[in-house]
């Protein structure tokens, strides 16, 4: 393999592991618990703001860039506090949203608030050095590995992929336990689920906050790999690319969630940058958003429940046959 | 026996599970229910019928906590539990089915079951954490559980289907065996038989003088007037937010107010 070649692979591969995550953070909190947060970029760029300020060590009078909070933490606790303030973040719009509204409000709700939350950004310079956003961004073990360009970026690729491990097994105890069932409870009936006793409101707090503190997780991962972070990066139409993929891959579904990210944002975004450029500048980014669009409707309209549907979770019943084989 | 206002006598009283006292919910200057009192006796089944628009969902989900009263109070076993949340009433024993099926479709019957019971160990993030060791003991017991009421109802060869493919008749019957899972102490059914084939509907009837009989106290809304008939003592008729009448069906058959309440 070429020199290029293991550089691009490396960095889709690292794409794919932060999609993945990601994907699986919006799974539970929509597969799974049915919220429909359509602001869920702006807690992935949490993440990657609060890791890239941890990283970049104190701001200093004259530098070429402005931020808050600048410190020289070591790895991996960028990357933990990248999580963390994903969740805060979830946390308090998540008491905005999800207490009293019903979910097509909450909708409307969370999208007013990634449009909001990349307006405050991008207005105030101060913050997060406003629509330059922040680079030079130092790559985590970098100097201390002494690995070669090519050779850091596979290390990356492995490191991503033990904590898409790590958040798997995490998510995996939850959905496995009972607490799984009273979220998909929450997501098919909420008043019924409300009259058996559980408390709707704590369950879909405990799924949003989760899933954010995921998304802060991801988005800190990929600013410490790409060393750059811009609201140009994190636009509220790239929370609808995550949502696309969930419809393809399946919802509900850690499998199908993860097939989503390598089809929609890595396999079909990627590959269309190989498409030879025709019309005006821009066209074929612009066809790219009608695409996933266009997917996200066939998908609804023919495969609802993805390529890999939510699986029927067969119970042994002592002193029963077992029946049943149909889809809801 | 129990009367409609005000004068529940001592021993009714005492056997009252369930004591609704000037209930009421208005939207505006509509009044939905105008102060309602009546009682909830023991191990009977208690039917609240009336036209459509009399109020009698809306007692219900007040009563449930779906709906909040603008006044009055909901004893439950001697508790005020007006104005309290769903899951908390729930938690104090009440279950309810709802006029519109509750399912969850996207679960299998049995999960549908399993998810019934609150405070189980690994229903929390603390529990789930803890792994499957932590809750497994708790989940065969009430997957046994689950198997009875399965097998109680009939229900075995449907066990492991999604709720979502049942008939409209088997979703009810769901819904009250899920509403069983909790062990209640009061069951509320919001129009059980509405939508029901008439075979399953006379298997929903014996399941409910079953449940009679095993001395589960219930509170149901019902417009099938032979199937009320057959099953509860008292019968409360509501029209337009308040209470005309309470009684046994021949009572209340014989009562002016409930006839031109009906044929108007």
């Amino acid at each position: 393999m070429s020199l290029a070649w293991s550089f691009y692979i490396s960095t889709v591969l690292v794409y794919l592991g932060v999609d993945v995550m990601a994907c699986w953070g919006l799974n539970l909190q929509y597969g799974y618990t049915g919220i429909l947060n359509f602001s869920f970029i702006i807690y992935q760029s949490a993440g990657a703001y609060v890791a890239a300020v941890l990283t970049l060590g104190p701001n200093t009078a004259g530098s070429f860039q402005q931020y808050i909070g600048g410190a020289n933490l070591p790895f991996p606790l960028p990357i933990i506090a990248g999580g963390i303030a994903g969740g805060l973040l979830s946390a308090v719009a998540g008491v905005i949203a999800l207490r009293r509204l019903r979910s097509d409000y909450q909708a409307m709700v969370f999208l007013v608030i990634s449009l909001i939350a990349t307006a405050v950004v991008t207005s105030d310079v101060g913050l997060f050095n406003g629509p330059a956003g922040l680079s030079l961004i130092p790559q985590p073990l970098s100097t201390a590995l002494n690995l070669s360009l090519v050779g850091y970026r596979w290390f990356y690729v492995g490191l991503t992929a033990v904590i898409c491990l790590i958040i798997y097994a995490f998510l995996r105890l939850i959905t496995s336990a009972p607490l799984g069932r009273s979220l998909r409870a929450v997501r098919d009936h909420e008043q019924g689920a409300a009259a058996l006793g559980k408390n709707v409101t704590g369950l879909r707090m405990t799924s949003f906050v989760i899933g954010g503190v995921i998304a802060g997780i991801s988005g800190a991962v990929l600013v410490e790999f790409i060393s750059a972070w811009s609201p140009g990066g994190w636009l509220y139409q790239e929370t609808f690319v995550l949502f696309t993929a969930l419809i393809v891959g399946g919802t509900a579904n850690n499998a199908g969630a993860a097939l989503g990210a390598l089809l929609v944002p890595v396999a079909f975004l990627e590959g269309s940058r190989f498409l030879p450029q025709f019309g005006p500048p821009g066209l074929i980014d612009a066809l790219q958003w009608v695409a996933v669009g266009l997917m996200a409707l066939i998908f609804v309209w023919f495969w609802p429940r993805g390529l890999l549907p939510e699986r029927r979770r067969i119970i042994k019943l002592p002193g029963l046959p077992q029946a049943g084989t149909g889809q809801p | 026996m129990t009367s409609v206002q005000g004068q529940r006598t001592t021993p009714a009283a005492q056997a009252a599970l369930l004591r609704v006292d000037d209930l009421a919910k208005s939207y505006g200057g509509v009044h939905a229910v105008a102060g309602v009192s009546f009682d909830v006796l023991r191990g009977r089944i208690t039917g609240l019928i009336g036209p459509n628009g009399a109020g009698k969902s809306t007692a219900l989900g007040m009563v449930a906590g779906a709906i909040k009263p603008s006044r009055g109070s909901v004893l439950l076993n001697g508790t005020n539990v007006a104005g309290w949340p769903s899951h908390k009433i729930a938690r104090r024993g009440l279950a309810r089915t709802f006029q519109q099926s509750s399912d969850f479709a996207g679960m299998t019957v049995t999960e549908n079951l399993l998810t019934a019971r609150y405070g189980q160990r690994g229903d929390t993030l603390r529990g789930a954490l803890l792994g499957r060791r932590y809750w497994r003991a708790e989940q065969e017991s009430l997957t046994a559980r689950a198997a009875d009421v399965i097998a109680r109802f009939d229900m075995a060869r449907m066990a492991n289907e999604f709720a979502g493919n049942l008939s409209g008749g088997q979703r009810r019957l769901l819904e009250i065996m899920r509403a069983l899972m909790t062990e209640p102490e009061i069951l509320l059914l919001d129009e059980p038989m509405a939508g029901v084939n008439p075979a399953l509907g006379e298997r929903i009837e014996d399941y409910l003088l079953q449940l009679k009989q095993d001395g589960l106290t219930m509170l149901m809304v019902e417009h099938e007037m032979a199937v009320v008939e057959r099953l509860c003592d008292p019968i409360i008729v509501m029209a337009q937010g308040e209470i005309l009448a309470e009684g046994t069906m021949e009572q209340i058959r014989s009562d002016q107010r409930v006839l031109d309440a009906y044929l108007n």
